[in-house]
C-alpha cells in the first residue's frame, strides 16, 4: 500500500516498482483477452499510462489488484469494441439460440482430457465477449457486478454470458466430439 | 411412469447449476439445488463437471506460459516519466511555434494590414484575416508546413527534455500562452434579422451592430455600428457608421459606409462611398464611376474594373484589371493582364507582375511609368540547387512529422496504415472526404457561427493531406520490409515508404497524378480509421432478463431444463 501511496505522490521509483510488480499479471490478462501478443503489449503499456491519471481515483480501502484488473478489463473491452471485434458470431444471432445441456459424463471426459495449453488455444477461437467474460471471471476473479459493469450488460445476464462462453469453449475444445454440437439431452 | 423418468423430468437446468457453482444463487435456490443433487446422480455429475470446468479454466488462464516481452520490460523506464509532461512539452512547443510564426511572418505584415484598416491584435483576427484570408490559400499551406516544422521542433525538444528542468519548460509554455492569448477581442450584443426578404427601412435607425441574413437583403436605413450580411442578393443604400462584413452572390453598395468593407461575393459593385478600405473577394469587382474608397482597395478577383476614386493604394490579385478611375496612392498588381485607360490617374508608383505587358493608354496620367515584371513559370529543374535543398528539407520534415505522428498516435496510425490495404474502400472514401470536406467547410464559412468551424475543418483537412502521405508511406514500407508492431522498425518502414513516394512524386508530369492518388488513398484510409473509431458502441444483443435478484426464473431460451 505504501508503494501505491508513493506512486500517487509522483515518486518515480515507486512507479517503477509498481510496474515491475503488476505488469506481468496485467500483460497475461491482456494476452488472454486480446487476439494477439502485439495487442496485449500495446494494451499493457496503455493501461499503465492510463494508470497515472486514474490512480487518484483509487479507493485504498479496496483491493488494488482487483481495481487494476477492472481498469485493464475496461481498457481491453474498449479496444475490442472500437475495432468492432465483438461483432463476431457470439454477438449476433447466436445469442438468440437456445443452449443444450451437455451430457454430464461426456463433459467430464472432455475436461479430463484437455490440457491448459489446449484450453488457451481454444480460447483464441472464441468471440470477443465470451473470451472477455471468461478471462474476467476465471483469471482475475472479478465479481458478477464488475463483469456486468465492464461489459455493459445487466447483472443477471452475466451468468448467461458465462454459460454461453463455456459452451463456445467446449465446442472449440471438442471439434470432433458430440459436445461440439451441444451434447445430448 | 417409471422412477427414472420421474427423476429425469425434475433435472435442474445447467444455468442454475452453474450459478450454484459460482455461488450466485440465493439461499432458497441454493438449498433446492443441494437437496436435488443428493438424490439425482445426473445433476450431481453435471454439477461436478461444471465445477471442474471452472477450475480447469482458472488453472489454464493463470499458467505462466510466456515471459514478459522485452518491449514491456523496457517500457518500465517510460512509465517512470509522465506522459502529461511530454504532452506539455509538445503543446508548449506548438505555442512557441505559433509565436514564431507571428514574429516571423505575421508581424512584418502588421503595419501594412493596419493601413488597410485591420487594427485587431488578438490571435484569432491575426490568423483569420492575415493568415487565411489575406494571403489566400497559400498562407494556409505555409501554416501547415510550419506546423510540420513545429512538430520537428517539438520532437527535438522531446528528445532533449531530460536536460531541461520541468519548471523552465512549463514557464516558457505558459509565458507563450500568455503572450498569445492575453488580448481577447471585445464582446458585444448584436441585433439580428432573418427571413426570406430582410429590409431595413429608410427611416429606421439601428443603434449598435446589426446582423442580416436572408435570401434578399435591402438596407436603406442607418446603422450606428457594424453591419454583417449574409444573403444571396444584398443592396446597401443606407448609411453604416462602422464596417460592413458579408458574403453573397450579388453585393451592391450604393450608400455610405464610414468604416471598412470586407465582402466575399460573386459580383461586388460599389457605387457609393467607403470611408476606409475596401477588401473584396469576388469573381467580378467593380468600383463604379460614382464610387469612392477613401483609403485602400485590396482586390482578389477574376475581373476588376476600377472606374471610381481610390484615396489610397490599390493591391490587386486578379486575372484581369482595368483602371479607368483615380488612385491616390500606388498600384501593386499581379495577374494575367492590366489595362490602364486614358481617363485613369495614378498618383503613386505602379507595379505589375503578369503574363502580358500592361496596356497603358497614352493619355493616362501616371506619376511614374509602370514597373512591369514578366511572370516566370520555371520548371523544377530550372529552379536549381535551391529547389533540391528545399526538397531534401521537406522530405526530412515529412519524416519527422511522421515520426511525431507515429509516436503520438501509434494505434490510430497503425489502424490507418492497415486500412490502406482496403484499396477500394480507401479510394472511395478518399474521393468523398477529399472533395466533400473542403466544400462543406467553405459552405460552413458562410455563416458567422460556422466560420471558425469551417476554417478549422479546412485546416484539419489540409493537415490530413500530409498525414495521408505518411500513412501510405508506412503501408508501402511495410509491404517492402514486412509488417511490424515495434515502434522504431515501424518508423524505419515509414521512412522508406515516404522516401519512395517522394521519388514517385518528383517524376515530371506523372508526379502530380501520383501524388493525388497517394493523397486520396491515404485520406480514405484515415477516414476509415476515424469512422471505425467514431462508431457508437453498440449494445450487445441480449435476451430480456428479469430485473429481480439472481435466482429468479431465467429466460427459457438459455437452458433446456428437463428432457
Amino acid at each position: 500500500m505504501d508503494l501505491i501511496v508513493q506512486a500517487r505522490a509522483g515518486d518515480t521509483q515507486a512507479w517503477g516498482d509498481l510496474y515491475r510488480e503488476y505488469a506481468p499479471a496485467i500483460f497475461r490478462f491482456c494476452r488472454r483477452a486480446l487476439p494477439s501478443k502485439e495487442d496485449a503489449e500495446d494494451a499493457t503499456m496503455e493501461i499503465f499510462m492510463k494508470l497515472r491519471d486514474k490512480l487518484a481515483q483509487y479507493d485504498p480501502s479496496r483491493s488494488f489488484s482487483a481495481w487494476l484488473y477492472k481498469v485493464a478489463a475496461n481498457h481491453c473491452w474498449d479496444m475490442l469494441r472500437r475495432r468492432k471485434a465483438r461483432h463476431d458470431k457470439d454477438m449476433d444471432d447466436v445469442d438468440e439460440l437456445p443452449l443444450e445441456t451437455p451430457e454430464p459424463n461426456q463433459l467430464e471426459r472432455l475436461i479430463e482430457e484437455r490440457t491448459g495449453e489446449e484450453v488457451r488455444k481454444a480460447l483464441d477461437m472464441l468471440g470477443a465477449r465470451a473470451r472477455m467474460a471468461l478471462v474476467m471471471r476465471y483469471y482475475s476473479d472479478m465479481s458478477y457486478d464488475e463483469i456486468a459493469d465492464a461489459l455493459g450488460v445487466r447483472r443477471p445476464f452475466v451468468g448467461v454470458v458465462l454459460l454461453r462462453a463455456r459452451h463456445e469453449l467446449r465446442q472449440a475444445l471438442g471439434e470432433n466430439s458430440p459436445l461440439a454440437v451441444g451434447g445430448t439431452r | 411412469m417409471s422412477e427414472t423418468e420421474n427423476t429425469t423430468n425434475k433435472h435442474l437446468d445447467e444455468m442454475k447449476l452453474l450459478l450454484y457453482v459460482e455461488r450466485q444463487l440465493d439461499r432458497e435456490s441454493a438449498q433446492e439445488v443441494s437437496l436435488h443433487t443428493q438424490t439425482c446422480d445426473r445433476c450431481l455429475t453435471l454439477l461436478r463437471a461444471l465445477d471442474r470446468e471452472s477450475r480447469l479454466l482458472t488453472r489454464s488462464l493463470l499458467e505462466q506460459d510466456e515471459p514478459l516481452p522485452a518491449r514491456l520490460a523496457e517500457f518500465q523506464e517510460k512509465v517512470r516519466t509522465s506522459m502529461q509532461w511530454i504532452w506539455g512539452v509538445v503543446f508548449g512547443m506548438a505555442l512557441l511555434g505559433i509565436y514564431a510564426l507571428y514574429a516571423g511572418y505575421i508581424e512584418p505584415w502588421e503595419q501594412q494590414v493596419e493601413q488597410a484598416g485591420f487594427n485587431g491584435t488578438n490571435l484569432l483576427s491575426l490568423l483569420v484575416f492575415q493568415g487565411a484570408f489575406w494571403k489566400g490559400w497559400q498562407s494556409m499551406f505555409t501554416l501547415i508546413e510550419f506546423v510540420a516544422l513545429a512538430s520537428f521542433a517539438g520532437f527535438a525538444f522531446f528528445l532533449g527534455r531530460k536536460y531541461l528542468k520541468r519548471g523552465t519548460a512549463l514557464a516558457v509554455m505558459f509565458a507563450s500562452m500568455g503572450l498569445l492569448l492575453m488580448t481577447p477581442g471585445r464582446a458585444a450584443a448584436i441585433e439580428s434579422r432573418h427571413g426570406e426578404a430582410v429590409t431595413v427601412a429608410k427611416d429606421e435607425k439601428i443603434k449598435g451592430d446589426l446582423l442580416l441574413n436572408g435570401q434578399r437583403v435591402r438596407m436603406e436605413g442607418d446603422v450606428d455600428g457594424d453591419l454583417i450580411v449574409f444573403s444571396q442578393d444584398v443592396e446597401i443604400q443606407g448609411h453604416v457608421t462602422g464596417d460592413v462584413l458579408g458574403a453573397g452572390q450579388t453585393f451592391r453598395i450604393s450608400g455610405i459606409v464610414d468604416g471598412n468593407v470586407r465582402v466575399a461575393a460573386n459580383t461586388l459593385t460599389v457605387s457609393g462611398t467607403v470611408g476606409h478600405n475596401l477588401s473584396g473577394w469576388a469573381q467580378h469587382l467593380a468600383l463604379e464611376g460614382s464610387g469612392k474608397v477613401q483609403k485602400s482597395v485590396w482586390a482578389f478577383c477574376q475581373l476588376l474594373a476600377l472606374d471610381g476614386q481610390v484615396g489610397g493604394d490599390l493591391l490587386a490579385y486578379t486575372q484581369s484589371t482595368t483602371i479607368s478611375g483615380t488612385v491616390g496612392g500606388s498600384v501593386d498588381g499581379r495577374g494575367e493582364s492590366l489595362s490602364i485607360s486614358s481617363s485613369a490617374q495614378i498618383d503613386g508608383s505602379t507595379k505589375f507582375v503578369g503574363e502580358k505587358p500592361p496596356d497603358v493608354a497614352s493619355r493616362a496620367k501616371l506619376a511614374s511609368p509602370v514597373d512591369y515584371t514578366k511572370l516566370q513559370h520555371r520548371s523544377r529543374m530550372e529552379r536549381g540547387s535551391g529547389f533540391s535543398i528545399w526538397s531534401i528539407i521537406w522530405a526530412t520534415a515529412y519524416l519527422l512529422f511522421g515520426l511525431v505522428l507515429l509516436s503520438l498516435l501509434p494505434q490510430f496510425s497503425k489502424e490507418a496504415a492497415t486500412n490502406v490495404e482496403h484499396v477500394g474502400a480507401s479510394f472511395g472514401l478518399g474521393v468523398l472526404v477529399g472533395f466533400a470536406v473542403p466544400i462543406a467547410a467553405v459552405i460552413a464559412c458562410v455563416t458567422v457561427v460556422g466560420l471558425f468551424v469551417g476554417l478549422s475543418a479546412l485546416f484539419l483537412w489540409y493537415a490530413s493531406l500530409y498525414f495521408a502521405q505518411i500513412i501510405v508511406g508506412t503501408a508501402v514500407g511495410q509491404w517492402i520490409l514486412g509488417k511490424t508492431n515495434e515502434f522504431w522498425p515501424l518508423v524505419g518502414r515509414m521512412a522508406v515508404g515516404v522516401l519512395l513516394l517522394r521519388v514517385g512524386m518528383a517524376i515530371p508530369y506523372v508526379g502530380f497524378w501520383f501524388k493525388l492518388g497517394v493523397i486520396v488513398w491515404g485520406v480514405g484510409a484515415l477516414s476509415l480509421a476515424m469512422y471505425r473509431r467514431l462508431q457508437p458502441a453498440m449494445a450487445p444483443k441480449i435476451p430480456s432478463m428479469p430485473s429481480g435478484p439472481v435466482g429468479t426464473p431465467l429466460p427459457s431460451n438459455t437452458t433446456v431444463g428437463s428432457a
